[in-house]
């Protein structure tokens, strides 16, 4: 036991091997060196205050022959100004080499490659991806080198999505969407954990994100075993019919009482007010709790609030944007 | 010659009161004391009590730890345990633990007067933090509560939490109210009670310390006053504030939350920041540098700690451009900090430093607080926060500011003002070697938490994975480390008074005013007013007598 303790600590004390883990996400390599660049100047500073206390503790302790201190000022403006600045200038680096970095782990996927958009419910205690095509698994499944867009939500209490290979994290918020994006780079199966307590197992909140090595092995994966119906937008569907939508919003692009919903997703509209709104989860989910919150130009505020459960609110999005998005 | 000056110094004044220990007897005496001093001293033994009851939790929790699959406990034990350990070692040691015990012994002494600005305010502010106390035990009666001690909703206000979340709010909201009226009545007294003589630049910089920390109980601490009252009413009237089912924001009362607690750890470190910067002066025999430096930045820290509680929710789903801001103005907050540290360190350059225990502590002060103040900037940063958010590098962060900086000031505090509160000197030997103890223990605990946060490990987890058995093994055998520096400590300071010498009026040759009163002062501190010393950090007219006498301030020259 006590070697092993001692193995550990020698490892620990090296540092190099395993202490961050792989890289693989586009950013990973990117933020391990921000964390370099901090990590540096922060052993510089510790260093430089240890030898400081160290060598003043030697050099200058009472002893005899040295009962008193040595007539020094007690104040230096320069002095003051040099350690006021020096960090200064260290930290504006700092912030704004990671604050670049962070906009490139936030940025919405790049339109040149549609990302694949896969929708994520958190709930105690366990993970669900619902993926393009209407597979959904309690795996991520994702292409390596393929721009992925996470929606997230949680139907109970707050979850966070973390993958400690890819260097990314974020809250699932019960109540709104989030969202998180990235592009992995290399295949594999990494794990993701929950990062925000949410009760008895939330240490076992478990899952795993699988990089496939290209779109076909993806593709592949996810045809296997589908029921014909059973995915979330034939879920989407059904919710439109049930709940009534189709009432007041056609399906062909003619007008009724409400707007119609092709080519709806992903537009801008204009609304009674002027202002412009972009047809999103949150929109929609705005749209059904309050319809009167924002109503289309030329349209009267007449729906009434529909109550619909996370997953229906999902499928509902995933249907809409089956219908056809705008350009 | 100088054994006549020893025994004219050591033989008390005549009309010198009794002191405050033997001034009235019986449980009363105390238990309604108005006197600073004696609820000081209660204040140090409740505090000292909850330090006992989190750091037991803590064991239990490192030694659940040491088996990646958990197992001594349940989870759902493991999670009332992870609650209770931070709410106590928060809201009932570190937060009231320098400015409530040392602040309110020491406070009034170091300005010469007879008491705070309001003594019955301070017996009141006392007991609402021993009902808030058993509020918070009161939680384990009816089942515990497992919610963390942030206290997140939803899962927090779910009705299946049942009545313990009710008492924690409950007692959050008394607790915020003791330390509100502590602040107040600090602010108060540092404005009014200052003895003729005492400008705002002779302050001794514990009380710029005290003063900027109470600046922020009184503006933040309501604001925890209301969440706590807003979190019980969405809880039994389903308002629709916080939780999302009745049409609340989850992420808003992350935001109330922070506002208080970000501030709240300032209220911690900034009195811990007090005490070093009077005991590196008295030990290195030399002012102070940089006096108005290290008052500024306390006001500064205080000042901008308002203005980042939003780091605590880069990956909430808060907008990126509060993301951003918060960021910035966090990186901010590092510099007042840095300022104090090299200010300290000049002062000890050509000082004639004395390593006694209190100093000793100082100097471990320096080195953990450098890396909990360091490790602050990986988080501070959008781009490494992601990653490390709610791993243990965060825990092991706090840790370091708040148990390893804190707790080491506050040890440094209690042994340096020891024989001023207890009349006694306590035995060097254990002092050192507990001090060492502690350093050791802490640093095998929390630094192999950092590792373990770098590599993936998130927070409040009773389980983990296999691969990081050997980091939670070290810490486990750092915290049993740490716990016995702390017993060895604790032994040290009780075994003195029992057989401790008895201590001189100056035991350190500091010049501040506590130390021109009797150890311990008597019942009313000063017989008349005393006159501001001509510098808080002027030892130029102070000569060491002998061991018994201590330091006398003569005009007799060497």
């Amino acid at each position: 036991m006590i070697r092993s303790l001692l193995e550990t600590s020698a490892a620990l004390l090296a540092g190099a091997p395993g202490f961050f883990p792989a890289r693989a996400s586009s950013v990973a390599g990117e933020v391990d060196r921000v964390f370099g660049f901090i990590f540096w100047i922060s052993l510089f500073f510790l260093v430089l205050i240890v030898a400081l206390t160290i060598l003043f503790v030697v050099r200058y302790r009472r002893r005899p022959g040295r009962e008193e201190p040595e007539l020094t000022a007690s104040h230096d403006t320069r002095l003051e100004l040099l350690w006021t600045g020096i960090p200064l200038v260290l930290v504006a680096v700092m912030f704004v080499w990671s604050t670049r970095t962070w906009l490139e782990m936030t940025r919405a996927a790049g339109s040149d490659e549609k990302p694949l958009r896969v929708q994520v419910t958190g709930r105690r205690w366990s993970w669900w991806f619902d993926h393009p095509g209407g597979k959904g698994s309690e795996e991520l499944h994702v292409v390596a080198q393929r721009p992925v867009e996470l929606v997230l939500s949680a139907t109970d209490v707050i979850h966070s999505l973390y993958v400690p290979e890819f260097r990314l994290k974020q809250d699932a918020v019960p109540g709104r969407f989030t969202r998180m994006t990235f592009t992995p780079t290399l295949a594999g199966t990494y794990p993701i954990l929950c990062a925000e307590y949410c009760g008895t197992d939330h240490s076992r909140m478990l899952a795993s994100v699988v990089v496939h090595p290209d779109q076909r092995s993806f593709d592949a994966w996810a045809r296997e075993g589908l029921a014909p119906d059973g995915s979330l937008v034939a879920l989407g569907k059904q919710v439109f019919a049930k709940k009534g939508c189709l009432g007041c919003h056609s399906l062909d692009g003619s007008r009724r009482v409400g707007p119609s919903v092709k080519g709806l997703w992903g537009r801008e509209e204009k609304l009674v007010d002027g202002a412009l709104v972009r047809v999103d989860d949150e929109y929609l989910r705005e749209s059904l709790l309050k319809p009167g919150a924002k109503v289309v130009a030329g349209f009267g505020n007449l729906m009434p609030p529909v109550a619909l459960d996370e997953r229906e609110l999902q499928a509902l999005a995933a249907y809409l944007q089956s219908l056809g998005e705008a350009p | 010659m100088s054994t006549a000056v020893a025994a004219a110094a050591a033989a008390p004044a005549p009309a010198v009161a009794e002191s405050y220990l033997s001034h009235g007897r019986g449980p009363r005496s105390w238990l309604l004391s108005l006197d600073h001093k004696r609820i000081g001293v209660m204040y140090l033994l409740a505090i000292g009590a909850s330090l006992l009851l989190g750091g037991v939790f803590a064991l239990v929790l490192r030694l659940n730890l040491w088996r990646p699959e958990g197992g001594l406990v349940s989870n759902d034990a493991f999670n009332k345990l992870f609650t209770l350990h931070g709410a106590v070692m928060i809201f009932l040691f570190v937060i009231p633990g320098i400015p409530a015990a040392l602040g309110n012994f020491v406070l009034p002494l170091q300005l010469g007067a007879k008491d705070l600005a309001f003594p019955r305010v301070n017996l009141i502010s006392f007991w609402l933090y021993v009902v808030g106390a058993i509020l918070f035990l009161a939680t384990l009666v009816v089942g515990g509560i497992d919610t963390g001690w942030t206290i997140y909703p939803p899962y927090s206000l779910e009705s299946a939490r049942g009545l313990g979340i009710l008492f924690a709010l409950t007692a959050l909201f008394v607790v915020g109210f003791s330390s509100i009226l502590t602040g107040l009545n600090f602010i108060a007294t540092i404005h009014r009670m200052r003895p003729p003589g005492m400008g705002w630049f002779d302050l001794p910089l514990f009380l710029w310390a005290l003063y900027a920390t109470g600046l922020i109980q009184v503006i933040s601490t309501p604001v925890l006053g209301i969440t706590a009252a807003m979190g019980f009413l969405e809880r039994i009237f389903h308002l629709g504030l916080f939780m999302p089912e009745y049409g609340g924001d989850p992420v808003l009362f992350q935001h109330f939350f922070w506002f208080y607690s970000h501030p709240a750890v300032y209220i911690m470190i900034l009195p811990a920041m007090g005490v070093v910067s009077e005991v590196v002066s008295v030990f290195s025999r030399k002012p102070i540098f940089g006096y108005r430096f290290i008052a500024m930045s306390s006001i500064a820290i205080a000042v901008i700690g308002f203005l980042v509680w939003g780091h605590h929710m880069f990956v909430s789903g808060q907008s990126a451009a509060a993301s951003i801001v918060f960021s910035g103005l966090t990186f901010f907050v590092a510099i007042p900090s840095a300022i104090k540290v090299f200010n300290w360190l000049a002062t000890m350059y050509r000082g004639a430093i004395v390593l006694a225990t209190p100093m000793v502590y100082v100097l471990t002060f320096f080195a953990i607080f450098a890396v909990g103040g360091l490790t602050g900037l990986f988080l501070g940063a959008l781009a490494t926060d992601v990653p490390l958010h709610d791993t243990y590098f965060v825990v092991a962060h706090f840790h370091f500011v708040m148990v390893g900086a804190v707790m080491t000031a506050f040890l440094a505090g209690l042994h340096y003002w020891w024989p001023k509160i207890t009349g006694r000197m306590y035995d060097e030997r254990l002092g050192l070697w507990s001090s060492a103890l502690v350093f050791v223990g802490f640093h095998v605990t929390f630094v192999p938490q950092f590792l373990a946060g770098v590599a993936g490990m998130p927070r409040r987890y009773a389980t983990y994975a296999p691969a990081l058995v050997g980091h939670n093994r070290v810490s486990t055998v750092g915290a049993f480390v740490l716990a016995a520096g702390l017993c060895l400590a604790l032994f040290g300071l009780l075994r003195s008074l029992r057989s401790g010498r008895p201590a001189p009026p100056n035991p350190w040759g500091a010049a501040s005013l506590e130390w021109a009163a009797p150890s311990p002062p008597p019942w009313d501190n000063f017989e008349r007013t005393p006159h501001a010393p001509p510098g808080p950090y002027d030892y130029s007219g102070l000569r060491h007598v002998s061991d018994e006498a201590g330091w006398v301030r003569g005009e007799v020259s060497r």
